[in-house]
């Protein structure tokens, strides 16, 4: 009984329990968090030695090829600012931007916790995104001082997506990172590495924001609809900040 | 009992913290150290020992507070591992791994 009382006290000032311990915890957590990061780059580093020789006789290659590659983009870039210029695009130009830092990972579920909360103008239903415009999730729950971003592999989250060429399908999270596109029309192609987009149809995200890319495509007879499995862009374990679009410019 | 409790408040806390920020760069699926912990205590200390069942209250909580479900699910969770561990080894075992202080028994 005690316990049930202590349960139901709690969950009342739920919000602020947990805003007091990610108060106290964010110094703690900013350490681990970028030692983590920081350890396991080194430690990936160290394992993947054996393979360095190999590795630089096939950069040496790529090199070349890129260099090529550079001086074509670099007269597509020249098009590319003239052009930005002109239409007035960009990311800053395009939303309104907040930034935070990733301080956690929920425990158990797709969740990330940023150091930014209501005092900053967050609210729940805000975009999350990486600074290459990459879409991380939507705030779910903003603290005082914190808040909680949904990622969009959470488990039975959905939203519409595009792939290139105009293919349009439902994005469907897995949970643990793992994404899902259903309701792929048969008749379209869809190739290992295309780019996933987030699409304007349901209103869910601002068009144009990078999901991903096609991993494998599972096309069977018995189903109507083709599905592919997604390797998602957001890199957790990478990234120390993200924008939150607190609105669209005009 | 009360310095215990402390001791183990902090070790869970860090615990969490861990969980939550260090350990997911490493592994994708990194196994949940506070339940492994809460298994390993209930295992280990004396069977007329009720502390198991505290600290698996105690770990419960900060498994509550740093994930998105609701404060009493992983205490309810942790609780009743605890007592299930603590059910299954009155029942199935007579003697216990350790002596009261916490030391296999020669």
């Amino acid at each position: 009984m005690l316990i049930i009382f202590f349960i139901l006290i709690f969950n009342v000032f739920s919000f602020e329990v947990k805003n007091f311990f990610y108060l106290v915890s964010e110094p703690i957590q900013k350490k681990l968090w970028s030692a983590g990061a920081t350890l396991s780059n080194f430690s990936s580093s160290i394992f993947n030695s054996q393979n360095l020789k190999k590795e630089n006789e096939e950069l040496k290659k790529n090199i070349q090829a890129l260099i090529v590659e550079n001086e074509f983009l670099k007269e597509l870039k020249k098009e590319n600012d003239f052009l930005r210029n002109a239409l007035n695009l960009g990311l800053e130009k395009e939303f309104n931007l907040e930034v935070a830092e990733i301080i956690g990972k929920d425990i158990a579920q797709d969740y990330l916790i940023i150091d930014k909360g209501s005092a900053d103008g967050l609210k729940g239903g805000l975009v999350v995104i990486s600074q290459e415009k990459v879409l991380v999730g939507r705030i779910e729950k903003s603290y005082e001082n914190f808040s909680k971003v949904q990622l969009l592999t959470f488990k039975n989250s959905s939203f519409d997506i595009e792939i290139s060429e105009g293919i349009f399908g439902l994005a469907k999270g897995n949970g643990n990172f793992n994404l899902l596109i259903d309701l792929l029309p048969k008749e379209k192609e869809i190739k290992t590495g295309d780019k996933i987009f987030t699409s304007a149809l349901a209103g869910s995200f601002p068009k144009g924001l990078l999901v991903g890319e096609v991993q494998k495509v599972q096309k069977l007879d018995i189903e109507s609809f083709q599905k592919a499995e997604v390797k998602i862009a957001f890199d957790v374990g990478a990234t120390n900040f993200v924008f939150i679009i607190k609105g669209l410019k005009k | 009992m009360i310095k215990k409790i402390i001791i183990f408040f902090f070790l869970f806390y860090f615990l969490a913290l861990l969980q939550t920020s260090f350990f997911l760069h490493f592994l994708k699926y990194f196994p949940n150290l506070i339940l492994i912990a809460i298994v390993l205590i209930c295992l280990l200390e004396d069977q007329k020992n009720v502390f198991g069942v505290l600290a698996a209250i105690l770990a419960g909580f900060f498994l509550d507070i740093f994930s998105e479900r609701f404060i009493g699910y992983y205490i309810l969770i942790s609780l009743f591992l605890a007592i299930f561990i603590k059910l299954f080894l009155k029942t199935h075992f007579r003697l216990s791994l350790t002596n009261s202080y916490g030391s296999l028994p020669r």
